[in-house]
């Protein structure tokens, strides 16, 4: 007999199952509930993309990009955020004690527009409460430049020197020094008391001319001593620092819309190098073990299977 | 296609899968109903787009089948020190001669849920490769193999 031939007898034969095990399945059959509704992977992908799409695209095209805006922009941000200090100049208060003798130091940082324009203001103000300038450096280059000034303006109106000194740009940087001399002028005025005393003594005594001189000359050194604290504590010191903006910078690049995506992707590509380094050992360990497992499964059933 | 029209289109390939594999038709009839019992219990995992109902329900004979393999060697061992076992008279198909009755008896459990799948069933050989868990030019060789070997042995008794 061909294999034809062998191959035709053996499909004409017809295997039926006995009828009890028909019904018997029938009744099997019969126990299945209704289909469920069936999840695939498809059909989970087809609400899951778009709806990922639409996130991304929502997340790329609202959110402003750090790097897009230039300086320009962020100084007017900072311009803005200082406008709201400048209403309140001179926020650093200095303390109301015009009968004590307390030496003060302000230094006040400001961003002008007009360097020249702004020292000249500034020498106006201290000159016009009744102070004056001890030292102006200017320097400037374009419209770029700076200047450091140092005022000196009776303590009295120091709070409205500063005041109308921050009206002149805006603050950056405010210092306050105040240091209260008054015990030690209390301490210098007891001692000279003390030396006259001791000066009319010997005085009266007829004492030697050279200790009477001597004794005048230190009671003049601390006299003039606290006339100097005394003249010191009259003004305040106010250092003045005045520069322009820094200059606006472009950004290097200008990014897109979808500069987000770009970053995502470079993330995402980063993500995929770890992952292959560490994947694909881990990945040919257990593709080793499931070859060997599927071996020795297939080994056994063939052992199993060759028997009639 | 819903679980009661799979059973009613394919029950008798099951069971004659079954019963050429097993070579023991009161076996086949049990593990027919074990078989459909298991495949209740695993419809919710069949997917059409990776197969018929008829291949996955082969599937799932094939695992019921090899457990009862495994069982009955278990018991043969036993029983074999006791007593030999009784040879099993069957016919694996209305309409074949007592001569390939006989030949398809002496061929092993692999061979003839081969030629069961191939020919009995008539399954391409991806889809009787993908029920073996071999590759389809596996499935073919092994065909052939059996094949040939029904051939010698109808040779042998003519």
């Amino acid at each position: 007999m061909s294999q034809r031939d062998l191959v035709a007898e053996l499909r004409a034969a017809r295997v039926e199952a006995p009828p009890q095990v028909r019904e018997r399945i029938r009744l099997i059959a019969a126990e299945a509930p209704a289909p469920p509704r069936r999840f695939t992977w498809r059909r989970a992908l087809v609400v899951a993309v778009p709806v990922a799409a639409a996130v991304a695209a929502a997340v790329v095209l609202t959110r402003p990009s750090p790097h897009g805006q230039t300086s320009a922009v962020r100084e007017q941000r900072l311009a803005h955020g200082a406008a709201t200090r400048t209403r309140q100049p001179g926020a650093l208060a200095v303390p109301s004690t015009p009968k004590r003798a307390v030496v003060v130091g302000e230094s006040l940082s400001l961003r002008v527009t007009d360097i020249s324009g702004s020292v000249k203001r500034a020498v106006q103000v201290a000159v016009s409460l009744g102070g004056y300038a001890t030292s102006v450096h200017a320097t400037t280059q374009g419209a770029q430049g700076s200047a450091d000034l140092t005022l000196r303006v009776p303590r009295a109106h120091v709070q409205e020197a500063v005041t109308r000194l921050a009206q002149l740009g805006t603050i950056t940087a405010e210092q306050l020094d105040v240091t209260d001399r008054q015990a030690g002028l209390n301490a210098t005025d007891r001692l000279i008391a003390r030396l006259q005393q001791q000066l009319a003594a010997l005085r009266e005594q007829h004492a030697g001319a050279a200790r009477i001189a001597a004794l005048t000359a230190r009671i003049e050194a601390l006299q003039r001593s606290e006339a100097a604290t005394r003249r010191s504590a009259h003004y305040a010191t106010i250092r003045l620092h005045l520069a322009t903006p820094a200059p606006p910078v472009r950004a290097r690049h200008h990014h897109g819309p979808l500069h987000g995506v770009g970053v995502a992707l470079r993330w995402l590509g980063i993500g995929a190098v770890y992952a292959l380094a560490v994947g694909v050992p881990v990945a040919a360990v257990l593709a080793l073990l499931w070859l060997a497992a599927r071996t020795l499964r297939r080994r056994r059933e063939d052992a199993l299977l060759s028997r009639r | 296609m819903t679980f009661q029209q799979a059973a009613e289109a394919h029950l008798d390939d099951v069971y004659g899968y079954l019963a050429w594999f097993t070579g023991d038709r009161f076996a086949a009839e049990e593990l027919t109903s074990v078989t459909f019992e298991r495949a209740l219990r695993l419809w919710h995992r069949f997917d059409p787009a990776r197969g018929s109902a008829r291949t996955w329900l082969c599937q799932v004979a094939r695992t019921v089948a090899l457990d009862h393999f495994r069982s009955e060697r278990r018991r043969l061992r036993r029983e074999q020190l006791a007593a030999p076992p009784e040879a099993v008279d069957f016919r694996f198909a209305e309409g074949l001669s007592p001569d390939l009755e006989a030949a398809l008896a002496r061929l092993t459990a692999g061979e003839r849920e081969v030629v069961a799948l191939r020919v009995l069933l008539d399954l391409d050989a991806g889809s009787a490769a993908r029920i073996l868990g071999i590759s389809p030019t596996n499935c073919t060789t092994r065909l052939n193999r059996a094949l040939k070997k029904l051939q010698e042995a109808l040779h042998v008794a003519a």
